[in-house]
């Protein structure tokens, strides 16, 4: 039986799809978003989560980059 | 389905043009033309200077052809003109032809013995051939009978198209809020640069943003296919307007034109373009005007700015350490700059600004991207820094900058997983691909991605395959 589901496909670098892993496992939005893990570079997700995990993207980077004052 | 995704799925598009995914793109004259209703096409090609203008923008191997059957009288057989071309260039060729059939210049007729030839469109024809001989009566004429007694010099022209055109610049920016009639405002409006804010006054939007960037004779041209959009909202005919604005176009810096045979409806034209500034007249009923640069070198890119011009435009020095200075007094160009730019001080003839994450990070969240903030800096770079070159450290920054922000790229699609064997999974791959709905495929899992829209196409498909189970 062939299984349909409907979402948004993401494509991103392997080090950016263990942050996502990791923030469905903690339940960081509340709810899991991860329909299932494709390979390495690719996961399938529901659609009404992306905004949110630009915003958690964001702040990551925000988090890593250092600027002088 | 339910619902609930869709709505979302808007609600994150609708904030997405506001973050100002949407890039702005400008259509040459040939995108534009081919858009426009075969009946206003045809009625610009009884304009010789019009025609000799969509002659110009013409690719080179449909110019040479065009010239080389505008004397012959009948239909010239497909295969002469093919064989006109090496083999190897038949792309080129294809090419033109879709250009020159697009335009409706170029059109099929039968020849003798139910062969197929080209043939030009018979209006475009003769008016082309009195375009290029010379002759032909034209909407304006050139004014060498009356001398003008006060004369301008391309110097003051130059000065006052500029003039004129930043106050439109400045609007946008905000940084005067006197000087634009409420038509200016309308075109802005209308072409999304700008939008109504909460409290009704216009506000820049992320279109606009990238506008502000682009070297005059871009935002020339852009604006006036935006102003010729709502041209037949204010009563004035489209064609008779274009013909205007080409014959114009073609005219040339520093003669002026006589106004008395014009139209109503065209004198009124001419006072909107008067207060662009792409063409002056001393007052409203002097009886002549001066096309200025800004229509002259209307789309042509920098090339052919005077060199005077050219030098007040390179006013931007970019230091390795990031540092930017901005040499000029004028408020609409810090205030360019400061768009990307931490500005630290301001002098009277000068102003200094550092790049930063931060201050690069609010350009491209309000839409301007990274290619559009270098090659802004490129074009302004100094006369002194034209040798080196923008440093790369900071062009690439700029572009690392840029990237960090899409480290995730979104499709959205409908899943199929749990597929049963690597038949089915080869048949709904294929017919996927075929229509082009196919996004996504792995072959060790038997996952396939397919667009939204390709879903209901494969579906059915699937459904009519036998022993298929369904979904």
């Amino acid at each position: 039986m062939v299984h349909v589901s409907k979402g948004t496909l993401i494509t991103c670098d392997q080090s950016m799809k263990q942050f996502l892993l990791q923030l469905d496992q903690t339940n960081a939005l509340g709810k899991k978003f991860i329909l299932q893990e494709l390979d390495e570079e690719h996961l399938f997700v529901s659609s009404d989560v992306l905004e949110t995990l630009e915003d958690r993207v964001d702040e990551l980077m925000d988090q890593l980059t250092f600027t002088q004052n | 389905m339910s619902k609930e995704p869709s709505t979302s799925k808007e609600k994150r598009k609708n904030s997405r043009k506001d973050e100002g995914s949407k890039i702005l793109k400008v259509f040459t004259l040939y995108e534009y033309l081919t858009k426009l209703p075969e009946a206003v096409q045809d009625r610009l090609y009884t304009h010789p200077p019009t025609c000799l203008t969509v002659f110009r923008v013409l690719p080179d191997i449909a110019q040479q052809f065009t010239l080389r059957i505008l004397f012959i009288e009948q239909p010239v057989p497909q295969s002469v003109l093919s064989s006109w071309v090496p083999v190897n260039y038949s792309s080129e060729l294809d090419e033109s032809i879709e250009v020159a059939t697009n335009l409706h210049i170029w059109k099929l007729a039968s020849v003798t013995g139910g062969l197929k030839g080209w043939i030009l469109n018979s209006t475009f024809k003769k008016k082309l051939k009195v375009a290029l001989m010379g002759g032909g009566r034209s909407t304006v004429s050139n004014s060498d009978a009356i001398a003008d007694p006060k004369a301008r010099d391309i110097d003051f022209l130059d000065a006052y198209a500029y003039e004129r055109w930043e106050c439109i610049l400045h609007y946008m920016v905000g940084s005067k809020h006197e000087g634009i009639s409420s038509d200016a405002v309308r075109v802005l409006l209308n072409a999304g640069l700008m939008v109504r804010d909460t409290d009704d006054s216009p506000v820049i939007t992320s279109t606009g943003f990238q506008f502000l960037l682009l070297d005059m004779a871009t935002q020339v041209w852009y604006f006036m296919l935006r102003y010729m959009e709502t041209v037949e909202s204010r009563g004035l005919d489209l064609a008779s307007c274009l013909t205007f604005l080409f014959q114009i176009h073609l005219g040339t810096l520093g003669w002026d034109y006589i106004t008395d045979e014009m139209s109503e409806n065209l004198q009124a034209f001419l006072q909107h373009l008067r207060e662009f500034g792409l063409v002056y007249q001393r007052k409203r009923k002097a009886g002549r005007f001066y096309p200025t640069r800004l229509v002259i070198e209307m789309g042509q890119g920098n090339s052919r700015t005077s060199e005077r011009m050219k030098n007040k435009e390179r006013y931007i020095i970019v230091e390795t350490n990031f540092r930017i200075y901005a040499l000029t007094d004028s408020d609409l160009k810090v205030a360019l700059v400061a768009l990307f730019t931490h500005m630290l001080y301001r002098f009277p003839n000068m102003a200094a600004g550092i790049l930063t994450r931060d201050s690069v990070r609010t350009a491209l969240r309000s839409g301007i991207t990274a290619a559009q903030i270098v090659k802004f800096l490129t074009v302004h770079t100094h006369p002194q820094m034209q040798e080196g070159g923008m440093p790369q450290t900071v062009i690439d920054q700029i572009y690392l900058w840029e990237n960090e922000r899409n480290r995730l790229r979104f499709t959205d699609g409908v899943l199929y997983s749990n597929i049963n064997t690597p038949n089915d999974y080869e048949t709904i791959k294929n017919y996927a691909a075929e229509i082009g709905a196919l996004v996504w495929s792995d072959e060790k899992r038997r996952n396939i991605v397919v667009s939204t829209d390709g879903h209901d196409d494969v579906r059915k498909f699937w459904k009519k395959q036998p022993k298929s189970d369904l979904f």
